[in-house]
Formats: C-alpha cells, structure tokens, sequence
C-alpha cells in the first residue's frame, strides 16, 4: 500500500507560489538592512578619518545612555508621542463615533475629508503649519489685528508646534482605526444599556470603551509609533535646538556620517517603541479581561 | 409592573408622518402587541415609550406618571431587542446583573435575582457563559432575562421572535406568554408576524401608515374589521371588488349580482373570507349566494387545500377547504359551484 498524503486544494505548491513573492520582499527589505544595520552598530568609528572599523563593541549603545544629549532626545521623543497619542485618542474618539453612526447621505465625504491631509506630504504640511505659526503668520497676525494680544505667541520652534503639527498628522489614522470598529458595534447594544438604568458616561465605560477596545489598541499603536519616528514634523517646526529621535539618527548618519552609533540609535528607537507598544497593550488588555 | 398610556403620540421627520396621533392604554398586566406591515410606526411608538426617540407631539404615561421627557435610562422600561444586543464582553450572569449593579443593588441581592431570573427562563447553570456561546434560542432567553431582572414597569418586546427559526419560534411564543401571564407584565410587543401576535396577545393593535387602525381582541379583528386593510391583514381574505346598488346589494366588476350585507351605495369591496366559502360540484342550496365558475388554480397546504375559482373573467375567489378523507377535491379546469351566506362577507366602502 502506497502512503497518499491528502491535502486540500490550494494547500500545495500553488498557495507556497502565491506567498512567495511577498514574503521574498519583506525578507530582502526589512530585515536584511535591519540585519546589516545591527551589525554595524557594533563596529567601531573613527572620527578622524570619518570611516567604520570592524569590530564587536557596545560602545555606541552605552554612548547614548550615557550622554545626556541623546537621553533628552529620547525623553523628549517619549513625551510627545504620548501627548500626541492621548489627544488623537480623546480627540478622535467623538469623530470617530459621529462618522460610525451617521446615517447621513455625506457619510463618505466625512471620511474622504478626514483622510484629505494624508494627501500631502509632511514637508509640504509642516511648512503650511510655519505659515500659521510665524510671528507674522496666520495665527499671530489674527490675534493681534483684534486686539487679542500685544506681541506674537512663541509658537514656531516650540515643542508646542511640533505637538500639534504631529497630532494633524496622526488624527487620520486614529479616527479610521476606532471608526471601523465602532461601526461593528450594535447600535441596539448601547440602547440595551440606556434601557437598563446606565446613562451615558456609564454606558460609555460599561460597553461602548470594552468593546471598542480593539480599534483603540489598533488607533493608539499606529499614532504612537507614527509619532515616535516623526521625522519632517520635528525637524521642520521643532527647529535647530528641539530635538526628537528620527531627524537625531539622520543627522548621525549624513552629517557626521557615523554609521555605528546612527545605526545604534535606531535601534534603540525601534526597541524602545515596540517594547512600550507592548507594555501598553499588555497593560489594557489585562484591564479588561477582568 | 405598571398601567402604561399613550396619549396622542406624533412623530413626524420633516413632512413625514412617522406615527400620527396614536393614543393607547396598556393595562397592569396585559399584553398588546402592536401589528402591521413594515414601515407602519409601530416600532417607533415602541421606541417613543422606551425614551430613544423623542416624541414631536403627545404623552407617554407609566404608572400614571408622565416620562414624555425623560431618557431611556431613568425609565423603568425593561426591552428585548430584534436583536437581542446582548453586551457580547460580559457572561450571562454579567449580562443579567447589569441593569441591578446601575441599580445599586447589593452584591448578594443582586446575585439572588440573578440566579432566579436565570431560573424563570430556564437557563441555571449558564451563568458563566458568553453570550457567543449560546444557541440564538438561548440568547434569545438571555434578553428576556435581562430585562426581566430590573423589575420593569412595562416590557417591551421588538419583533423578539423574528430571528429564532420556525419551530423554536412556536414554543418560545408560548413560553414567553405563560411568563408574562405568570407575573402579571405589562407588555407591549411590535410584530408584523400576525400568527405571533394572535397566539400572544390579550389585545392587538393594528397600524398601518402611522394611524391606528383597528384595537380589539383576536376575534373582533377577525370578525369584524374596521376596514378592508385591516380585513387583509390579519387573517386572509379575497376581495371582489364593484359597487353597491342599493343597502343588500352587491354588483361585482365583472357584472355578477351579489346579496351582501349591509353597505351604502357606491364604490365598494367585498371581503370574503376564503375558509367560510362553500364549494361543491353541483349548486348549493339554502344559501344567498350561488355561482358557478370554473377551478383555475389549486394549492395543497397539506391540512387545507386552497382552490382558485374564476367566476367571470373579472371576479376570482380563493376557496379554503379542510382536507377530510373523502372529501370533495375539484382539479383545475373542472366547473364548481361556490357558495356563502350573504352574513359571511363585509363590505367596504372605496
């Protein structure tokens, strides 16, 4: 008797091929430059000559922590991306909620408008925002024209500005996350609530918050790591003496072309933001397991 | 458990009129079951008394006292949705307990009535459960205890059976009746089910367009429809439709002379109920009214077979006949005569 294996259909060769070309790309471009990336963050650099020397040292990652410069850098990258993570949540919950329920006939230009600012480019936004933010710019002029105040709000080059220039960034991308998901959630649920004595706030915390929770880990995820390798935001609006993790890690690898410790930085960055992804989603989902 | 009264409800969306004027009293421990077709505002007059849409006009009484302007959650009104919409994240007891926790209920009150509302439905032991874990029968169940569990004042029933399937349906429709006669609930229940509201109500309200049209017991919609939708909607009827001559006097379109009952001259329609129809294979005698016509369609329900008899080329009837052993069962194309006293029918003025 001949041993036959059966396979379903498309379980095969056919299913290996259609997977391949996907996986093949992911392999090749993240993790072979993550991959050579490390290996050069254990190399040494020599500043004199500006180039890499072969090596296996920790040099460059007890460096960082060990230079105030940086440890700000981070401290202050950390601090922004949850602001900005908070307030897209509290901000974009209600927008999310209203865009869910609607049972308007605009319903899909609410959300072509919300997704609208993902069309630019975040250069070309952050020099919007240094138009409105300027001493002489939109918001000052305004202000002042009506009397409001005497001289011009300290906005441009603040960690204000950067802040708020990431949340307009970031808004897009919690408000669809939460609204997906709350559009899966029965309306008839939160009457069920309303019916049975909860107001609400009670409902709100009771059952639209537990169930809802997949899109706000979803929502909070994406913001706080988009916000946590901002890049053109910081650099733009933050100006020369704010610093924040991404525009750092370029300018080691460009301007001082320091390989090792750039590649060291990054990899910091990426362990920090997964690992504090994790922590935040161990934390909620225990919470609510109860 | 509470009187519950309706006065001159009105919700109107822009120049629709959702419900119009629509004033009904529930007594402490009857059940009215609002019916009508899709669209006809009963489910809105539902949600007007449970406080999620907010009457245009009119009072909503329970207890004698007036909620018309207070939310749904300082109501005492306990709702089973279509679709149950139980909180998915919480286990049955979880569920259950939900209206007594935002009633403050102490933790071991609370636990006792838990578990004996959980016993009324009898679902002991499954407690523990999530919703997803249960069969819809089940669930079903579940919402009924929920909404059981607070007590309410007046329970509300939104098309509750309409996703069980056909069997299921039957026994929870008796179920859920000897619960509510059992503990006395005031209950108001919308359907568009007619056999469901027949089995279960005490007094039905027909609605049709958003106006009442029709509040009696079973037998008085039945027997006597206040007009011809209502002689349509709740059980079946075939309408030959034509003028009345004279009081007495009925001429179909197709030209047949008719004795009717009653009726004032002019355009009219004459209902017919198909089961109190006679038909036979020669005339029948003793009745007012006998014609012949011919078998055009048959279609056998098993304990009933209804039979389609043209009787001009205008006028066609449905005959319902009970499927006796021996009885008399005409094949398409044979020629019939139908009969029926003149008291059977009703006519409606256009």
């Amino acid at each position: 008797m001949s041993l036959v294996v059966d396979k379903p259909r498309g379980q095969g060769w056919t299913a290996s091929a259609l997977l391949a070309p996907a996986t093949i790309f992911i392999a090749i471009s993240l993790f072979a430059p993550l991959g050579i990336l490390f290996r050069y963050s254990l190399n040494e650099f020599v500043p004199s000559t500006k180039t890499m020397v072969e090596a296996l040292t920790v040099a460059n990652y007890v460096k960082f922590f060990t230079d105030p410069y940086y440890t700000a850098a981070l401290a202050t990258t950390i601090k922004v991306s949850l602001l900005v993570t908070v307030v897209c949540l509290i901000v974009g919950f209600p927008l999310a909620y209203v865009m869910a329920r609607t049972q308007s006939r605009f319903k899909h230009l609410l959300i072509i408008a919300t997704v609208l600012p993902l069309f630019v480019g975040n250069s070309v936004r952050a020099a919007g925002w240094m138009v409105v933010f300027g001493n002489k710019g939109f918001v000052n002029a305004s202000l002042m024209g009506l009397g409001v105040i005497s001289k011009p709000l300290e906005i441009m080059f603040t960690e204000n500005a950067v802040i708020i220039g990431i949340i307009a960034v970031n808004l897009p991308f919690m408000v669809l996350s939460l609204q997906s998901v709350i559009e899966g959630i029965d309306r008839a649920v939160e009457e069920a609530a309303f019916s049975l004595g909860a107001p609400p706030a009670t409902m709100f915390r009771r059952v639209l918050w537990p169930l809802a929770l997949p899109g706000i880990l979803a929502g909070t995820i994406l913001t706080f790591i988009l916000a946590m390798n901002a890049y053109a935001t910081p650099f733009l609006l933050g100006g020369p003496t704010f610093k924040m993790m991404a525009p750092v890690i370029y300018n080691e690898f460009t301007q001082k072309t320091n390989w090792p410790f750039g590649g060291a930085i990054a990899f910091i960055l990426m362990s920090v933001t997964l690992g504090l992804t994790l922590i935040a989603n161990l934390l909620i989902q225990r919470r609510s397991a109860r | 458990m509470a009187q519950l009264d309706i006065q001159n409800l009105v919700k109107r969306y822009g120049d629709f009129h959702a419900v119009r004027d629509v004033s009904l009293t529930v007594a402490d421990g009857e059940f009215l079951v609002l019916l009508g077709p899709s669209g006809c505002g009963k489910t809105t007059t539902l949600r007007m008394v449970a406080g999620f849409i907010e009457p245009s006009a009119g009072h909503v009484k329970l207890g004698g006292a007036d909620v018309t302007l207070l939310p749904p959650w300082k109501r005492n009104a306990g709702m089973v949705f279509q679709s149950y919409a139980l909180f998915p994240h919480l286990t049955v007891a979880q569920n259950v307990a939900f209206g007594l926790e935002m009633r403050k209920v102490p933790r071991p009150d609370m636990n006792r009535r838990v578990e004996e509302t959980l016993a009324l439905v009898r679902l002991e032991g499954y407690g523990g459960r999530l919703p997803r874990q249960l069969s819809g029968g089940q669930q079903q169940r579940v919402a009924l205890a929920r909404a059981l569990a607070i007590h309410p004042d007046v329970l509300l029933l939104d098309e509750p059976l309409s996703n069980l399937d056909a069997k299921l349906r039957q026994e929870v429709r008796v179920e859920i009746r000897e619960l509510q006669q059992r503990m006395g609930l005031t209950t108001v229940m919308v359907t568009h089910d007619q056999e469901e509201a027949l089995t279960m109500a005490d007094r039905l309200v027909v609605m049709n367009e958003g106006s009442v049209r029709q509040v009696g017991s079973q037998r008085d919609l039945y027997e006597r429809p206040a007009d011809k939708f209502v002689a349509g909607f709740v059980g079946r009827s075939t309408f030959l439709d034509g003028t009345v001559e004279a009081p007495g006097c009925f001429r179909t379109e197709g030209g047949l002379s008719l004795v009717c009952a009653g009726g004032t001259a002019g355009k009219a329609s004459l209902s017919l109920r198909p089961e109190r129809l006679e038909i036979a294979a020669a005339p029948l005698a003793g009745l007012d009214n006998c014609l012949p016509g011919t078998v055009e369609f048959v279609s056998y329900l098993g304990a009933m077979i209804d039979i389609h008899v043209r009787l001009s080329p205008a006028d066609r009837l449905v005959v319902q006949i009970a499927n006796r052993e021996g009885g008399f069962t005409p094949d398409v194309g044979q020629s019939v005569h139908v009969g029926w006293r003149a008291s059977a029918g009703q006519v409606f003025n256009a």
